[in-house]
């Protein structure tokens, strides 16, 4: 009966015969059960022999069965897993992916460098008048300085604002010194569009006012700047030039090198220099120095990343956008 | 402006570093230089002759046979210039000379363009030997002019070789700020070189006879608007031979990027080049009685101008004019523009007057620009010319046209006006340090002060007084004084520090940086358009029209300020049309009643891409829960209530409230609008930013199970989930913690008309576990207002 009932159960392949040959041996009614039951009839002095070959029997039916069980389950559970396996190699759903304008890359590396260094990020509007974008920062009217600034007038007299400058008004006339800001932001100049003029493109300019803030400062700030986004080290230059909301003015540049000629190279940024005491004198400002710089953002992105044409920008073809990953 | 090194030498002599260092020092000064340009010289095998015949070749129409004389022996030429003419001393090319200029009649010069030099050959022309060829100063490579044959004054040396006459040069084009009119000219870039060398500079109008304004020249001046023209010189010169220029003079102008024209003409433009000083020459005959006018035009006055354009004057307009011998005046040209033709010089003038005057820069600037004209003499008046030199230009002009045209300069001169007095400003050499952080000794910032032409006065410790010189009206301040001293000392010397100060920046996103980055998080590329568009580009849209236009726009697509974000984002989708998908968004300012700025978001295409199995398709409410995802980043609630709204589709359409507020739309674009850019099924929404942020504040997390229980509403199809959510919500309870639809149904199994909503509710009680009995009395409430309502519940 025992061989009998282990070949059955090393021959169970699914769970409910294994059941059923359990319900077969070990049930109420089952083999074993009724031999047990059957134990009574023997003699006395049989029994108790009788009853320990039963019961061994049937804790190695008991364990044969457990052990098939266990042996069926891990099968079951191959085959649910191998029925699960993919192929790993085809491509996965095609989700949404999103990225940052390269604009939006390079000013938020710029205004990290320039929060990390203690300024104020501030921003202000687009459409300006007169007095903020020229006359409060001492563009004379009727002077040639205002043809460097070729500007979109509005038929009310308004303007698109050629520099984020006016900003340095605006801040002035509602904040008190010392402090320390950069303003990035979107400026306008109506001049022929070709692969590196814009009608609009973005600047970003700094504004440091106190006690005696000095040339030095200016020039450190640049350095500082300079280290930041091009790598320590890196060499920088003022020159002397002319900026009506400066005095003394200097544009600066900075050395590096052409990723395409490899060729160490000034690479002209913007304008910057002294608060001109006219400004100053606009917003009723006394007994305070201060240093301003400004330059273009679209430079910084065109020239390290190679692009040909600075209309790229704003065509918006996604093919250009998404090559600009990485970070957000 | 073009500064000729060689010129340079002429003010520094042998102070005069080479020319690499120069170019070095001209940068630091703030004079930046552009470029330098190598000027080739004439070319060999050319030399000078004189024409000794000339006469038309039978058979041709143009052609001459003109015999040319080296001064040693004869030789016959072929030539088909106009000003081939006997007594003309001229260039000949002799056979083997190679010509970069030639066989290039059209466009720029060959020397610009790199051309191949042609090779003068001996060859035959209508049956006449050509022993070489007459040159053009284009053919030569020398100027751009190739309407004729060069053409010299008498005293260049016949036979010379014109390689040894004419020599290459290096010139260098710098690029001057606006406030540096005093640098518009040779002696004022020399100027500066001198002063920062610390070396003499040679002022070319240096003991010039300036007239003897009491002497009777035969000339009167009537200025009407002395304010507009404060100062007003006119000298006579009689007797000139007005004839071709000197090479040296030709050779100054082409270097300058002028063509030389006579030599009366060629010395106005050089002395405005050399000083600064524009001048005009009239021809005497010209000015009626001797008298020349200034006065304003009167509206309608016509002038001709040298340019040979007829302009039509306005009565801002300043003009030269002359009494027109019927009582009245006729203008003779536009002041501190340019002269009229036909009272300049021309080839048979005997005697000239040459005029030279100061003109307030803003009426020069204003007729420039109303007349759209572009000189040398306005560009200089506009930024300024220094308001005592017209005497002395003058005196320099006549002596020079003397020297090259002949002639004798009067003795009396005719003036106006007085020598403008000096402004003095109050200087404290201490400020440089304080504000530049250089220390430059006293003793050399007053050299530097005094090499720029300024007199400088001690008037105690530390305290100066600096009277600046007339051609630098850029110094007004002590600022100006500190930048002069600054830039000749050296920014270079400039150190580099860190100022120590008391601010602490507050912290906020004016850049809205986490909005883009969430959005691109969410799967949306960022774009960027243009803020300029055009009516039809908004009405393309139906976006608000135009508030904002300006006045002078690049073309009519670009005529108006945009009002929404959405023209530009379906642009976009309409340019990316290969693309599988978009989702797009983009923050920018738009213009209406008030500038505002905002984010507007597009999306078209699978929302996911299967590729190779089933994906989901983009719907309304896939993008209401991107949106919802926004609001839950930014810890607040959204909702959407429907309107019909222009663009959109009339029952896909939103207004999106943002924590209780209103702050724009969602919706499908409106099929007619989505078909006029070639667009599939696109959702758009623009929303006003900055999107307002809930405060974080900490709450206790519910511990206690929630009870939750499901039932099925039907109700007619117009009853919004939002309306039937007030109802059922309402009627459960306190306790109710959430309510949210798990199943919408409209179908054969309901009737037609009506809609199932199924809904889960989950109610939870803060400190204790609800009982059956307890939940199941909130949900009786429910449906007895779900069946009071008109509603049958779905079993």
């Amino acid at each position: 009966m025992l061989d009998e009932a282990l070949h059955d159960i090393a021959a169970a392949d699914t769970l409910a015969a294994l059941q059923d040959l359990r319900v077969r041996y070990l049930g109420k009614k089952g083999v074993l059960t009724q031999r047990l039951k059957g134990l009574g009839q023997l003699p006395q002095e049989e029994r108790r022999e009788a009853g320990r070959l039963v019961n061994l029997d049937k804790e190695k039916v008991e364990r044969a069965l457990d052990e098939r069980r266990a042996a069926l389950e891990r099968a079951g559970m191959q085959a649910e897993l191998e029925r699960e396996r993919v192929d790993v190699t085809l491509p996965g759903s095609g989700l949404a992916h999103g990225g940052l304008h390269l604009l939006t890359l390079v000013t938020n590396r710029l205004l990290d460098v320039f929060t990390s260094l203690g300024y104020e990020v501030v921003g202000g509007p687009e459409l300006e008048t007169d007095r903020y974008n020229f006359e409060a920062l001492n563009f004379p009217p009727d002077h040639p300085a205002r043809d460097a600034q070729d500007t979109f007038w509005t038929t009310d007299g308004r303007l698109l604002r050629t520099h984020t400058s006016p900003m340095q008004v605006r801040y002035m006339e509602t904040h008190e010194p010392p402090f320390k800001i950069v303003v990035p932001g979107r400026v306008f100049r109506n001049e022929a569009v070709d692969a590196t003029h814009e009608a609009q493109f973005h600047q970003l300019e700094a504004l440091v006012v106190g006690e005696r803030i000095t040339m030095a400062d200016l020039n450190g700030a640049i350095k500082e700047m300079a280290a930041a986004f091009f790598g320590e080290g890196t060499r920088t230059r003022l020159q002397p030039t002319f900026f009506p909301f400066v005095e003394p003015g200097a544009e600066f540049a900075i050395e590096w090198t052409h990723p395409r000629s490899g060729k160490l190279e000034w690479l002209e940024l913007g304008g910057s220099g002294m608060v001109h005491p006219n400004v100053f004198k606009a917003v009723g400002y006394e007994n305070v120095t201060g240093f301003a710089f400004g330059f273009g953002i679209e430079r910084l992105a065109l020239v390290p990343y190679g692009i040909p044409d600075i209309r790229a920008f704003y065509q918006g073809d996604v093919r250009v956008l998404q090559q600009f990953r990485g970070r957000l | 402006m073009r500064v000729p090194y060689e010129w340079l030498k002429e003010f520094l002599g042998d102070a005069l570093p080479p020319l690499e260092r120069t170019v070095d020092l001209l940068d630091g000064l703030g004079l930046a230089v552009e470029t330098v340009h190598s000027l080739p010289g004439a070319p060999r095998g050319v030399v000078v002759v004189d024409i000794l015949e000339a006469e038309a070749i039978a058979g041709s129409d143009h052609l001459l046979r003109t015999v040319v004389t080296d001064g040693v022996r004869s030789t016959e030429v072929v030539c088909g210039a106009a000003n081939a003419v006997a007594g003309a001393r001229t260039a000949l090319a002799r056979p083997g000379a190679e010509l970069p200029g030639a066989h290039h009649e059209q466009g720029d010069a060959g020397r610009h363009q790199g051309a191949d030099p042609v090779v003068v050959t001996e060859r035959t022309i209508h049956g006449v030997l050509s022993h070489g060829m007459l040159a053009s100063p284009r053919e030569l490579g020398l100027f751009e002019h190739g309407a004729g044959i060069i053409t010299f004054a008498r005293d260049t040396p016949l036979g010379a070789d014109l390689a040894e006459l004419w020599p290459a040069e290096e010139v260098i084009e710098l690029e001057l700020t606006p406030n540096r009119g005093d640098a518009f000219s040779m002696l004022g870039v020399a100027r500066d070189l001198a002063a920062k060398l610390g070396a003499p500079l040679r002022d070319p109008t240096h003991g010039a006879d300036l007239g003897d304004p009491s002497s009777d020249d035969g000339l009167t001046l009537e200025v009407a608007d002395a304010g507009a023209c404060p100062r007003l010189t006119l000298r006579g010169l009689a007797g000139v031979q007005v004839g071709p220029s000197p090479v040296w003079l030709q050779r100054r102008l082409a270097a300058l990027g002028l063509r030389p024209r006579n030599n009366v003409v060629d010395v106005t433009n050089y002395v405005t080049f050399e000083l600064g000083q524009p001048s005009h020459a009239y021809d005497r005959r010209a000015l009626t009685n001797g008298v020349l006018q200034v006065r304003r035009a009167v509206e309608g006055e016509q002038v001709t101008l040298l340019n040979e354009e007829q302009i039509t004057l306005h009565d801002e307009d300043l003009v030269i004019a002359t009494p027109d011998g019927a009582g009245g005046s006729r203008a003779i040209g536009l002041a501190g523009v340019m002269g009229g033709l036909h009272d300049s010089v021309a080839a048979d003038t005997d005697a000239i007057a040459i005029e030279v005057a100061h003109f307030d820069p803003r009426v020069v600037r204003r007729s420039a620009r109303r007349h759209k004209l572009v000189t040398d003499a306005h560009v200089r008046f506009e930024r300024g010319v220094d308001p005592n030199l017209p005497r002395r230009a003058s005196a320099r002009v006549a002596s020079l046209v003397q020297a090259v045209a002949g002639g004798l300069v009067a003795a009396g001169t005719s003036e106006t006006g007085a020598d403008v007095a000096a402004l003095s400003v109050r200087f404290r050499p201490s400020r440089v340090a304080f504000l530049t952080d250089m220390q430059v000794p006293e003793p050399e910032q007053r050299s530097y002060l005094e090499g720029l032409g300024c007199a400088v006065a001690e008037l105690g410790e530390d305290a100066w007084e600096v009277t600046v010189p007339s051609w630098r009206f850029d110094l007004g301040i002590e600022e100006d004084l500190i930048e002069e001293v600054a830039r000749m000392h050296g920014y270079e010397h400039i150190g580099d520090t860190v100022p120590a100060m008391h601010f602490v920046p507050p912290a906020h996103d004016p850049t809205h940086r986490a909005l883009r980055a969430m959005l691109a998080a969410l799967g949306h590329q960022e774009t960027m358009n243009y803020v300029f568009t055009g009516d039809a580009e908004l009405a393309r849209a139906e976006a608000p029209a135009a508030s904002v236009r300006l006045s002078e726009p690049q073309g009519i697509e670009r005529a108006v300020l945009r009002t929404s974000l959405v023209p530009g984002l379906l642009a976009t989708a309409a340019e990316n049309h290969a693309a599988t998908s978009l989702a797009l968004f983009e923050v920018g300012r738009v213009f209406g009643e008030t500038e505002q700025e905002r984010v507007g978001l597009l999306w078209r295409g699978p929302w996911i891409d299967g590729r190779w199995r089933p994906g989901q398709a983009i719907d309304f409410f896939i993008v209401k829960g991107v949106l919802e995802a926004l609001a839950s980043l930014h810890g607040v609630e959204l909702r959407c209530d429907a309107a019909e709204l222009p663009g959109l589709h009339p029952g896909v359409g939103a207004r999106v409230w943002w924590d209780g507020g209103e702050v724009g739309t969602l919706g499908r674009l409106h099929p007619e609008v989505a078909a006029r850019y070639g667009l599939s099924e696109t959702y758009v929404a623009e929303l006003a930013i900055p999107l307002a942020t809930h405060r974080i504040r900490f709450e206790e997390i519910q511990r206690q199970p929630f009870a939750e229980r499901d039932l099925a509403v039907l109700a007619p199809e117009a009853v919004t989930f939002a309306q039937l959510r007030s109802l059922v919500a309402g009627a459960a309870g306190g306790l109710l913690a959430s309510l949210e639809p798990f199943d919408v149904y409209q179908g054969r199994q309901v009737t037609a008309g009506r809609r199932s909503i199924a809904l889960r509710f989950r109610f939870r009680h803060p400190e204790r576990a609800l009982t059956d009995v307890e939940v199941d009395g909130y949900m009786r409430n429910v449906m007895s207002a779900v069946r009071d309502a008109g509603y049958d519940i779905r079993t």
